[in-house]
């Protein structure tokens, strides 16, 4: 395809030079031809002519001699010695002749005029011919006068007592030139009758004749060389014709040259060769000047179509040009990229994408006046492009820098990717420089590398807490496999067996409280953690607090004061449960990082704020425990994150806590503070903001004063749906413990089957796995709800499950259940509800 | 003492009183034997003037009191010494315009009727003659014949003879032209050489002389001076001056006539004894006479002499002592003794002792027949060699054309004119 374009466009330029060569090569050939025709031709023309002359020149000699041979008979018949009378004759013959003057010459060249007048001839060369009774002709100067003379020999005579031998008439040169001259030629030819030496006789010389020797004169002016002179000295002895060119001075000439016919003499004419071929050459510039005029024509013609036809071309492409110009405006616009185009030569701008103002403030005007200016947008200098760093980019070769440029209007920085392209335009150097917005990409870039950081801090943080988990989950259940073992091996001595089962039990509760931390936490960091908000008594929450911290503090005599005076709000609104949660974690940690017999304060205020429906809380959780270090004070609401020390390695935790403590606060819309000393204690504050609420009895409230009847579970039959043989194992065992006995329903389905199936009230109560196969514990708590059942409405029904999560005691309910009692069971728990839903069902 | 003071104041007085008589005695001419002559410097002391004084004292015993002045002085200081009543008895004066500056009529006596009138060749004393046919001195001077010389040696060699026509001439510049050679030498700064053209012009035609004088017509007012002006731009234009003839100078016209460069000259004969200086090629004797050809004479024209002419103060004291030294000097045995030797043309038809050149002695007959006396130079008012060069130095140059170059020789003349005529 390129090659077809190269050679679509040398084609006109060739094909143009290739026609005017042959037009310029027909030209010169036609021209030369024309020449030589026409030179022929003239040279025809010439001898022709001069051959008429030649002839008519020898008649007006012969015919002089005849006028003068037969004057002999006139002197014969005439009395010449009259004076008057001859000159009377010779008037009248001078004037039907032309000649000038008539003579009577004696043998010794002296002559006389009928006037009487003497005079001397010379007759050079011709007086012996004359003497030996033959005519001539001679050049003689007579009375001071160039004249040719025309001699016959007569029978001797007397003239007024003159002896004559001869009789001659003379011509003046003008009179002899009449008889050479020829109208052709424009008067421009000069005719000359020379003796064979070259020795001018007579010419048609306008004005006389100052050519002396003409073969003296061809050799001195024309270019003829030597060969050419003796060739025409050759011919001229030999009385041969001959035309030949010669130069002189600046102009041709053609010389022609042949016999008279008397003596040795010779017609010779010379020619302006442009005279002679005046004519033809006429023809001939008429016929160029039409193939001039015609080739002009064409010439015209073909140029105007072509001209036509590139200009087309021309505006096509610059209207493309300019189309793509403006399309270039407008993308260079719509993008956030700068095209800037630079002479190699002096760096002066070729041309400057104008959305330059746009992304940098640079008016184009200024850029192109200016490149430098762009420079100076530079935030770091080190991204600037130097004149030096520019040369040395090889050709095709590129070079680019990344950096900041500020906006000269705005002040805003964005990040561009400046790329010099180093090129050959039309054979011109150029530099083009894109400077492309990377603002955007850099953004990603440095969010990527965060993730990806983040990423691997998550995995770093995974593995940690697989590291912890397996630490703090195998160290209990070292303690379970390890006593069970020995329980196992000691089971014949009741005192190992308690000392066992009680250190079994209490490894087990560690483990079941650290699977709870994780699986909470893992809820709130999963977003999946919503806040169960409902009315409840701020009061009795603090009080059930005081109860379930009462007996760690206890245990390590530590002093307990609790401030709840300032905290006037009574029922207020907000997730109990979660706030008990967060309180219980600071007091716990409270006490569990506090020696014995440290204090405790538990300050719980109102904190004044514009909202009358609102109540603003804060909850001080202050210890004069051991403190904690500055640096684990920045970490410490990270999962598993615990201080290292000699104290805190013999405290149990699962190193979650106050991850979650923070993370429910952040729920809750509150903050938490933290001030802390290494050996003076550590003070933490929760704020949290609670709609308030009207005080109102709530039957569902869980009296703190609740007494657990001992026996509540004596005598009960208890209908059980678990799908897990061991778990259900397990149930029954512990319910026959309590003087109970259950009956077993493998899934929902047959557990409302046997409810249906039942007479009223030999079922006491139903324990209701939630995730069971054919049909789960919701459905099946739905059905039973609605059957025909007459106790199917006030049975109660308590979800037993290991689904702990607030909104799966929230779906139990929802679904028409009871109670919630998490897995694994605690039978402390299982006798509470057991006796606070009975009790209820009896009411 | 006071004796001694009295004897010497009275010798000094004495000889005051002596030198006083005799300076008064020099400068008011009181000794009739003595004559006074002003002439130029140099042309005083050409050998045949010395020669003519000198016998002149001897032969008579009369004394010559010589007063000189360098050329470029001599029409101002001698103009004031007549204007002044102070001229002298003989004033020597070549016979050109700025003589009529002078108040010829009243200033200067005819000679007209002087024994020895007759003794002068045509030539001389048709120079010596003012427009009124008054002969206004004695040509007492080595005379020359301007006219065509050419080499007769290279011209034969050409083939060429000399032309006798105007024609002829224009055929035999052109024919020397197509050989190579330059046919004329003739360099720009010597366009006086003009003047020989315009003595057919206006000798051949008095009246137009007068009318011109009396600035009824101008030179642009003459159809032969307009034909004479086109055919020099012309010839120059056909390269018949050569091509460089706008820078040449006096010496070249000899180095280019010895060389053989240029084959005719327009000069005088006795320039062949002064300043031409023989060359590898050509000698003396290599060149020939023929007439001028610069299309105002058909036959051509050859200059007369410009001689320098000894006049009679008419208000002079001695009149008589001073025409019998012009008679003296125009004794035959008196010129013939003083130009023995001298290559001159004759003033005088009994002048036998100088030397003909053999170029004039060849053109004799051409001469006695074509020949004019000087009459632009000496005619014509405010005429200038110098003006005419400069006229035609602007036409060589392409600075202005044949009519601008005739306007221009006009408008020199006429200010010089102006200016004689109000002195």
């Amino acid at each position: 395809m390129f090659m077809k374009k190269q050679i679509g466009k040398a084609w006109l330029p060739f094909s143009i030079i290739t026609v005017s060569i042959a037009v310029i090569f027909a030209g010169i050939t036609y021209f030369n031809f024309m020449s030589r025709r026409i030179y022929e031709d003239s040279a025809v023309q010439l001898k022709e002519i001069y051959a008429q002359v030649n002839r008519s020149f020898g008649a007006f000699v012969n015919m002089n001699w005849k006028m003068l041979e037969s004057k002999e008979d006139f002197f014969e018949v005439t009395d010449i010695t009259d004076n008057r009378i001859l000159r009377d004759f010779m008037d009248n013959e001078r004037k039907y002749w032309g000649f000038s003057e008539f003579y009577f010459i004696s043998k010794d060249k002296t002559c006389i005029t009928p006037a009487g007048e003497e005079g001397n001839m010379t007759f050079e060369n011709s007086w012996d011919d004359l003497m030996e009774k033959r005519p001539v002709i001679s050049s003689e100067i007579m009375s001071g006068q160039s004249v040719t003379v025309f001699a016959v020999p007569v029978e001797s005579g007397e003239y007024n007592g003159f002896e004559y031998d001869a009789v001659a008439v003379s011509y003046t040169n003008e009179d002899m030139a009449a008889s050479l001259d020829v109208d052709a030629f424009s008067g421009e030819a000069k005719c000359f009758v020379i003796s064979d030496d070259g020795n001018i006789l007579m010419s048609t010389q306008t004005g006389g004749n100052v050519f002396e020797n003409y073969l003296t004169y061809l050799k001195a002016a024309s270019d003829l060389n030597e060969n050419d002179i003796a060739g025409i000295i050759n011919d001229w002895r030999n009385g041969n014709s001959n035309l030949l060119r010669c130069e002189m001075g600046d102009t041709d000439y053609c010389i022609l040259y042949q016999p008279v016919g008397y003596r040795d003499y010779i017609l010779l004419s010379i020619v302006p060769q442009s005279v002679m071929s005046a004519g033809f050459l006429s023809v001939q510039k008429i016929t160029m000047n039409v193939f001039a005029v015609m080739f002009i024509f064409v010439g015209t013609f073909v140029f105007s179509v072509i001209f036509i036809r590139h200009r087309k071309q021309s505006h096509k492409n610059k209207t493309e040009l300019r189309y793509r110009e403006r399309m270039f405006d407008v993308l260079s616009n719509s993008v956030d990229d700068i095209f800037i185009m630079l002479n190699s030569e002096d760096y002066n701008v070729d041309y400057i994408s104008p959305n330059i103002e746009r992304l940098l403030g640079i008016p184009v005007k200024t850029a192109i006046e200016n490149i430098g200016v762009i420079e100076k947008c530079a935030v770091d200098s080190d991204v600037v492009i130097s004149k030096e760093e520019l040369e040395e980019i090889p050709l095709n070769e590129n070079i680019y820098r990344e950096g900041e440029y500020r906006h000269r209007n705005t002040g805003d920085c964005r990040w561009y990717k400046m790329t010099i392209y180093h090129m050959s335009i039309l054979d011109v150097d150029k530099y083009i420089v894109v400077m492309s917005d990377r603002t955007m990409e850099n953004q990603m870039n440095h969010k990527t590398e965060e993730a990806l950081r983040a990423a691997r801090s998550a995995n770093e943080a995974k593995s940690n807490f697989l590291s912890n988990m397996s630490h703090d989950i195998r160290t209990p259940m070292n303690a379970i496999v390890g006593f069970s073992i020995l329980l196992e091996k000691d089971a014949d001595d009741p005192e190992k067996v308690r000392k066992y089962t009680h250190k079994i039990t209490a490894s087990s509760k560690h483990l079941l409280n650290l699977i709870n931390d994780v699986l909470d936490m893992s809820k709130i960091e999963s977003g999946k953690t919503s806040l169960n908000v409902d009315r409840f008594s701020l009061h009795e929450l603090l009080e059930e607090l005081k109860i379930i911290v009462s007996p760690q503090i206890k245990t390590k005599n530590q002093i307990f004061n609790v401030y709840t005076s300032d905290a006037t709000a009574d029922y207020i609104i907000g997730d109990k449960l979660r706030l008990n949660q967060i309180l219980i974690n600071l007091l716990s940690n409270a006490t569990k990082y506090t020696p014995d017999g440290g204090e405790i304060e538990f300050i719980v205020r109102e904190i004044p704020q514009s909202a009358p429906q609102y109540v603003k809380l804060q909850f001080v959780v202050k210890d004069n425990g051991i403190g904690m270090s500055e640096e684990f004070q920045q970490i410490i609401f990270s999962p598993f994150s615990r201080e290292i020390n000699s104290v805190t390695n013999t405290i149990q935790g699962t190193g979650l806590g106050m991850a979650i403590t923070k993370n429910l606060v952040d729920l809750m819309g509150g903050i938490i503070v933290l001030q802390s000393r290494p050996g003076e204690g550590s003070t933490f504050i929760v704020e949290l903001t609670f709609a308030l609420a009207e005080r109102e009895a709530d039957k569902n409230d869980i009296s703190p004063e609740t007494t657990v009847d001992e026996g509540i579970m004596k005598g009960r039959n208890f209908l059980v749906a678990e799908d897990n043989e061991l778990n259900a194992e397990i149930l029954t065992e512990l319910l026959a413990i309590e003087g109970a006995k259950c009956e077993l329903a493998v899934n929902g389905e047959v557990a409302v089957e046997m409810f249906e199936n039942s007479q009223p009230d030999y079922y006491d109560m139903i324990f209701m796995d939630l995730q069971m196969p054919v049909m789960n514990g919701y459905e099946a708590a739905g059905k039973i709800r609605k059957c025909g059942h007459p106790k199917a409405k006030t049975i109660p029904i308590a979800a037993m499950t290991a689904n702990t999560f607030a909104e799966d005691v929230h779906n139990a309910l929802a679904a028409g259940m009871d109670g919630h009692l998490a897995k694994p069971v605690n039978m402390d728990d299982v006798r509470k509800l057991v006796g606070k839903l009975l009790s209820d069902n009896n009411e | 003492m006071k004796q001694s003071i009295k004897k010497n104041l009275f010798v000094i007085t004495v000889i005051s009183a002596i030198f006083l008589l005799v300076s008064c005695g020099i400068f008011d001419n009181s000794d009739d034997n003595t004559l006074t002559i002003i002439g130029k410097k140099n042309d005083l002391e050409k050998s045949y003037i010395i020669s003519i004084f000198d016998r002149y004292r001897e032969a008579t015993g009369n004394k010559l009191n010589i007063i000189s002045f360098e050329d470029s002085e001599y029409e101002t200081e001698t103009l004031k010494r007549f204007q002044n009543g102070k001229g002298s008895d003989i004033f020597m004066h070549f016979h050109n315009s700025d003589l009529y500056s002078f108040d010829v009529e009243n200033n200067f006596l005819y000679l007209n009727d002087e024994e020895w009138v007759d003794d002068l060749t045509d030539s001389a004393r048709n120079y010596c003659t003012d427009k009124n046919g008054n002969l206004l001195g004695l040509p007492f001077w080595e005379s020359s014949v301007s006219g065509c010389y050419y080499n007769k040696t290279l011209l034969a060699e050409m083939g060429l003879k000399p032309a006798a026509t105007q024609a002829e001439f224009d055929v035999l510049c052109q024919a020397i032209a197509a050989t190579g050679y330059t046919p004329i030498c003739r360099p720009t700064v010597y366009s006086w050489m003009i003047q020989f053209a315009m003595d057919p012009i206006f000798a051949d035609n008095p009246e137009l002389l007068e009318k011109l004088n009396n600035n009824e017509i101008s030179y642009s007012d003459i159809p032969e001076m307009i034909e004479m002006v086109k055919w020099v731009e012309n010839a120059a234009d056909k390269g018949w001056f050569g091509y460089n003839y706008t820078e040449k100078g006096w010496d070249d016209i000899s180095d280019d006539m010895s060389s053989g460069k240029a084959v005719m000259t327009f000069i005088w004969d006795t320039w062949f004894y002064t300043d031409f200086e023989k060359g590898n090629k050509y000698s003396t004797d290599d060149f020939a006479l023929m007439p001028v050809f610069l299309n105002t004479a058909h036959r051509g024209t050859y200059e007369g002499g410009n001689m320098n002419m000894m006049m009679v103060n008419k208000n002079s004291k001695k009149l008589d002592l001073a025409l019998d030294f012009l008679a003296f000097c125009a004794s035959e045995e008196n010129y013939n003794a003083a130009f023995d030797g001298i290559p001159t043309v004759s003033c005088f038809k009994g002048q036998t002792t100088n030397i003909q050149s053999k170029q004039v002695t060849d053109a004799a007959a051409s001469i006695a027949e074509n020949e004019r006396v000087s009459t632009a130079a000496s005619r014509i008012a405010g005429y200038s060699a110098d003006d005419v060069t400069a006229a035609f130095d602007s036409l060589f140059r392409k600075k202005t054309d044949a009519a601008g170059c005739l306007k221009l020789m006009d408008d020199y003349r006429i200010e010089k004119a102006s200016k004689q005529e109000k002195q």
